[in-house]
């Protein structure tokens, strides 16, 4: 058989000249383009309004659903203030006041502060960059329905007396021991939630690395964008560690395993050490995003480009990297060992460095611009003094025997709400009202603002100002009562007052955010006289994103290049219609953003919602310990995404080519490195691969931490299945890239065959996996507990390889994957990449390394 | 006419792989110094003999001095990238090719600056704290 022709590619002039560029777009071309747009992009009505999926509709509900659950969290907060105004206070008992602060706390990280970003971004993210919509929009809703059914559960088990009520972080043995369904809501419910941050960070970085305009290359991209890589990345590494505590930790809640059980081998510190390897990096999760809206804000009130953008960039990926090397110092008082104790306090007085940098080049382009002190920036200026201080008091909190002495008392919540409100809920609040006029084509009130701001600013330092003293002077925190001669009283009072008048300044919030402005009448389109992309957005609104895809360069296109708008609206550049009338967004390359090809984006379902209502029957049931419709709902939740993949992603397209504007012809498929997909499915490993190395941590961790690690007479697994499943794990590899290279050289009966050896195979190992361990019993010590989970781990994926490959063989045979589009193959041995080094680790983990141990 | 390429992402990968590296290495260089520096603390300090902590103070000092000679040779290698002294561009902010491959340079040379400090900083507890209590 000879060898296919390859996919085709770009063909024609780039990058354009300036007299293409000022060539006018005929006028009759020009309303076919705009017609066939706006009934390409246009938003579902009616009842089928929520089947949409595009950036905008997601990003505002999932913004509104945020800050709804903020809000509910800061009430939890005020009945908090209002049991601790006075001694002796019964308006909440101990039990719902244990409830109440959990529940604050995470529905604060969970609910807001992490979803918050990702709407944030899936909302504003494609404007910055001149994209028509995110490239996975189906994912997007997905994770945002996730998102809703997860957080109305856990915060709905409040409701029934039921919540979690061993703090935010869930300390075994104090949450292991709980009884009642309040800790599994939380594991369980918040893992649903990871699921969909993951989800939601795979889009993003995938969004920024590949949906640039043409011509944006890496260093003029807006700021925003390396942020949202940064964080992004950062999401990918810290919160596959505390899903793998959760599934240790619901193990033991649900089997009796005894991760965390020291009586049988157990230790609650790898709880501690894997939930802070997520809790710290959270903090700058939440932080650089929003510092992130402040880089947006400066320059244009400023009125001049940022002043070292190298260094802003430098501050986001210095922060990122060390932010993980602090995690410890959450734990100073456990007994680590004081050289331990000293690298994490060092660390954490380094990672100060780039944050000031941030906060410096920010006060540079202030001082050398000419400020206007808008609205946006007033909320700024609010931020940056109150982040100051909470930096201030990380500083003395980072040095060891300071932290002695302040540990666990209010003195920590005075610095955590310092260092949130400024970092994040001040300039969060800037973000919204710089950009409500791009999002919902009206502006908010000055006048209201203004009041909003200084209740809140006011009402905020009157609240936590005082817990600095409250601390020093010995009142420990998630407590619900204190005695009148403890002398706290005065100090409490004052703090509660202040809790309601941050209540008030959210009132006025709430109130200017959500009255009707149908009188305000139409509003210019760049109010801010902004720079960057997203205000070159068309008033009234339109669905497409942007008309025409702009050509890009300069890091401020509306100042620097005077016609982009006009061009832009001319349908001068890229992709001015949409001949089949289907979505589609130009992708790019990674560097220089030249363009790549053209990807058709999914359009509106109500598979997302079906998808996600199953997966939320796979999380939730389990609570209740209610296994067979839990089983049933992951299945089915599995078919709605197999489903959703097959019928729109990766399909060979009728016409090769695309005539994408400007006499450039792009191609209509990509597969490998060039394709959206196939970054996704590499990010989404890295996050895999780091949760199974945290499981392979806590095994070498218990062998530190326990001398009885393994225990003397233990049993071991089974050295033939051990080395059965590392053998067939790699046969199962070997054949799918086998299926990979033959079916590229078009030989497809052979791929075939190799995509059924494959599956085979993958099963056999999965079967090796569990025999090799099926004669120890987990309940009895950690030991045989931690073997199992890894085969349980190694099992789990393998079955979703099997998956995949079975979803290849299909294809092939029904001709969605052929050797010229051969997209899904492709990324299904990138995920078997993956799988095969986790069948070898696994089987060195189960049978070479006890016989290593000293 | 076109200057798209075939596997353009491979390609400009390949061109600008040097410089990839060199921005994530500074970093990666402080992060293996410090989780090498605090597993070899828990190992020794849980499992080693009683005079073992000298030995690993001498590790950390000698991992220290491998670590900050990396770092500096990856900072020149992006200073000569940069290429600050010839043309005084601070800011590289031109959509050109030269312009982004300076900028990746001084964005590796910046991240090599606070990963030296970073491990600096990292070192100093092995410096001044002598026994694992």
């Amino acid at each position: 058989m000879t060898r296919p022709v390859p996919l085709p590619v770009a063909e024609g002039p780039y990058p354009p000249t300036e007299e293409m560029l000022s060539a006018p777009v005929p006028p009759e071309e020009r309303e076919r383009g705009t017609a066939e747009l706006r009934a390409a992009w246009k938003t579902p009505q009616g009842w089928r309004y929520f089947s949409a999926v595009n950036n905008t509709e997601v990003g505002i509900w999932y913004a509104l659903t945020a800050f709804g659950f903020m809000l509910l969290a800061g009430l939890l907060a005020l009945a908090m203030r209002v049991q601790l105004a006075f001694p002796g206070m019964t308006f909440l008992d101990a039990d719902r006041f244990n409830q109440f602060f959990t529940m604050h706390g995470s529905a604060m990280m969970f609910l807001f502060a992490v979803p918050m970003f990702e709407a944030i971004s899936i909302l504003l993210l494609p404007a910055f960059l001149g994209a028509r919509d995110m490239p996975f929009p189906r994912l997007s809703a997905y994770g945002y329905w996730c998102f809703l059914i997860g957080g109305c559960f856990v915060m709905g088990s409040l409701l029934f007396d039921a919540g979690p009520k061993a703090g935010w972080f869930m300390y075994p043995p104090l949450a292991t021991e709980e009884e009642g369904v309040g800790p599994d809501i939380w594991l369980l419910g918040l893992s649903f939630i990871e699921v969909a941050s993951i989800a939601a960070a795979v889009e993003l970085i995938v969004g920024a690395l590949k949906c640039r305009p043409p011509g944006m290359r890496i260093n003029i991209m807006p700021l925003y964008a390396w942020y949202v890589m940064v964080v992004g990345a950062m999401i990918l590494f810290a919160f596959p560690p505390l899903i793998a505590g959760d599934f240790l930790f619901e193990l033991q809640r649900s089997f009796n395993w005894p991760f965390f059980d020291p009586e049988r081998g157990g230790d609650p510190i790898l709880w501690q050490h894997l939930f802070w390897i997520f809790g710290h990096p959270e903090v700058y999760i939440v932080f650089l995003p929003s510092i992130a809206i402040a880089a947006m804000i400066v320059p244009t009130v400023a009125r001049r480009p940022i002043v070292g953008y190298s260094w802003i960039v430098l501050s986001a990926v210095g922060t990122g990297f060390l932010s993980f090397g602090l995690w410890v110092h959450h734990m100073f008082t456990t007994g680590l060992p004081q050289i331990s104790l000293g690298f994490f306090s060092a660390a954490s007085e380094a990672v100060v460095i780039p944050t000031g940098i941030q906060l410096f080049a920010f006060i540079a382009t202030l001082m050398v611009g000419r400020v206007r002190m808008t609205l946006p920036m007033l909320w700024i200026a609010g931020a940056l003094a109150i982040f100051v201080a909470g930096g201030l008091t990380g500083v003395m909190l980072a040095i060891v025997p300071f932290n002695w002495a302040a540990h666990d008392s209010y003195f920590i919540v005075a610095h955590l709400h310092y260092t949130l409100f400024g970092g994040m809920v001040f300039p969060l609040i800037a973000g919204v009202y710089y950009f409500y006029p791009f999002f919902a084509k009206k502006l908010l009130s000055e006048r209201l603002g203004r009041w909003a701001f200084w209740l809140i600013f006011t009402g905020f330092n009157v609240t936590f100002l005082p817990m600095h003293l409250t601390g020093l002077m010995g009142m420990p925190r998630r407590v619900f009562n204190y005695p009148e001669s403890a002398g706290w009283g005065t100090l409490n009072l004052i703090s509660s007052i202040g809790a309601f008048v941050v209540a008030a300044g959210f009132a006025v919030f709430v109130y200017d955010l959500l009255r009707p402005k149908s009188r305000q009448g139409q509003i210019p389109r760049n109010p801010w006289g902004a720079g960057t992309l997203e205000f070159s957005h068309d008033v009234p609104e339109e669905a497409w994103g942007v008309r025409s895809v702009p050509y890009i360069t300069s890091r401020y296109p509306l100042w620097d290049q005077p016609e982009v708008v006009e061009r832009m609206d001319a349908g001068r550049y890229y992709l001015q219609d949409a001949p089949d009338l289907q979505r589609e967004t130009i992708v790019t390359s990674v560097i220089d953003a030249k363009p790549i090809y053209v990807q058709r984006v999914t359009g509106p379902a109500w598979i997302t919602i079906l998808a996600a209502l199953f997966t939320g029957g796979a999380f939730i049931f389990p609570t209740f310990h209610i296994y067979k419709p839990a089983i049933v709902c992951g299945a089915f939740a599995i078919a709605c995404v197999l489903y959703w993949l097959w019928t729109s992603t990766a399909r060979p397209q009728e016409a090769d080519m695309r005539e994408a504007g400007l006499g450039l012809r792009l191609p209509r498929f990509a597969s490998g490195p060039d394709a959206v997909g196939w970054w996704a499915m590499w990010i989404t490993m890295l996050g895999d691969a780091t949760a199974f190395a945290s499981i392979v941590f806590g095994f070498f961790f218990y062998w530190t931490a326990r001398p009885d690690f393994p225990p003397a007479d233990a049993e071991h697994a089974i050295g033939v299945w051990v080395a059965a499943t590392a053998l067939l794990g790699v046969l199962a590899w070997a054949a799918t890239l086998l299926a990979r290279e033959v079916n590229r050289r078009g030989k497809v009966m052979l791929a075939r065959g190799a995509l059924v050896l494959a599956p085979l195979s993958a099963a056999a190992a999965a079967g090796a996996a569990w025999l090799a361990v099926r004669d120890l019993d987990p309940v009895s010590h950690v030991y045989p507990a931690i073997l199992w989970a890894l085969m349980v781990w190694l099992v789990v994926h393998l079955g979703a390889g099997i998956i995949m490959q079975c979803y290849c063989l299909a294809g092939s045979l029904f001709a969605k994957v052929t050797p010229r589009h051969d997209a899904d193959l492709r990324n299904v041995t990138l995920y078997w990449h993956f799988v095969a080094l986790k069948a070898v680790v696994t089987a060195a983990v189960l049978g070479l390394v006890p016989g290593w141990l000293p | 006419m076109t200057e798209i390429n075939e596997n353009e992402d491979a390609r400009a990968f390949r061109s600008e792989a040097v410089s990839l590296w060199r921005i994530t290495f500074g970093p990666l260089i402080w992060a293996l110094h410090f989780t090498a520096s605090y597993a070899a603390t828990a190992v020794i300090c849980a499992k080693g003999a009683p005079g073992a902590v000298d030995g690993l103070r001498l590790g950390i000092g000698v991992g220290t001095a491998v670590a900050l000679i990396a770092i500096i040779w990856l900072g020149w290698q992006a200073w000569r990238q940069w290429d600050l002294v010839r043309d005084r561009d601070w800011e590289n902010d031109q959509g050109t090719g030269e312009d982004r491959h300076q900028f990746l340079g001084h964005a590796a040379f910046l991240l090599a600056v606070i990963s030296f400090i970073g491990v600096c900083y990292v070192a100093l507890p092995a410096l001044l704290i002598g026994s694992c209590q």
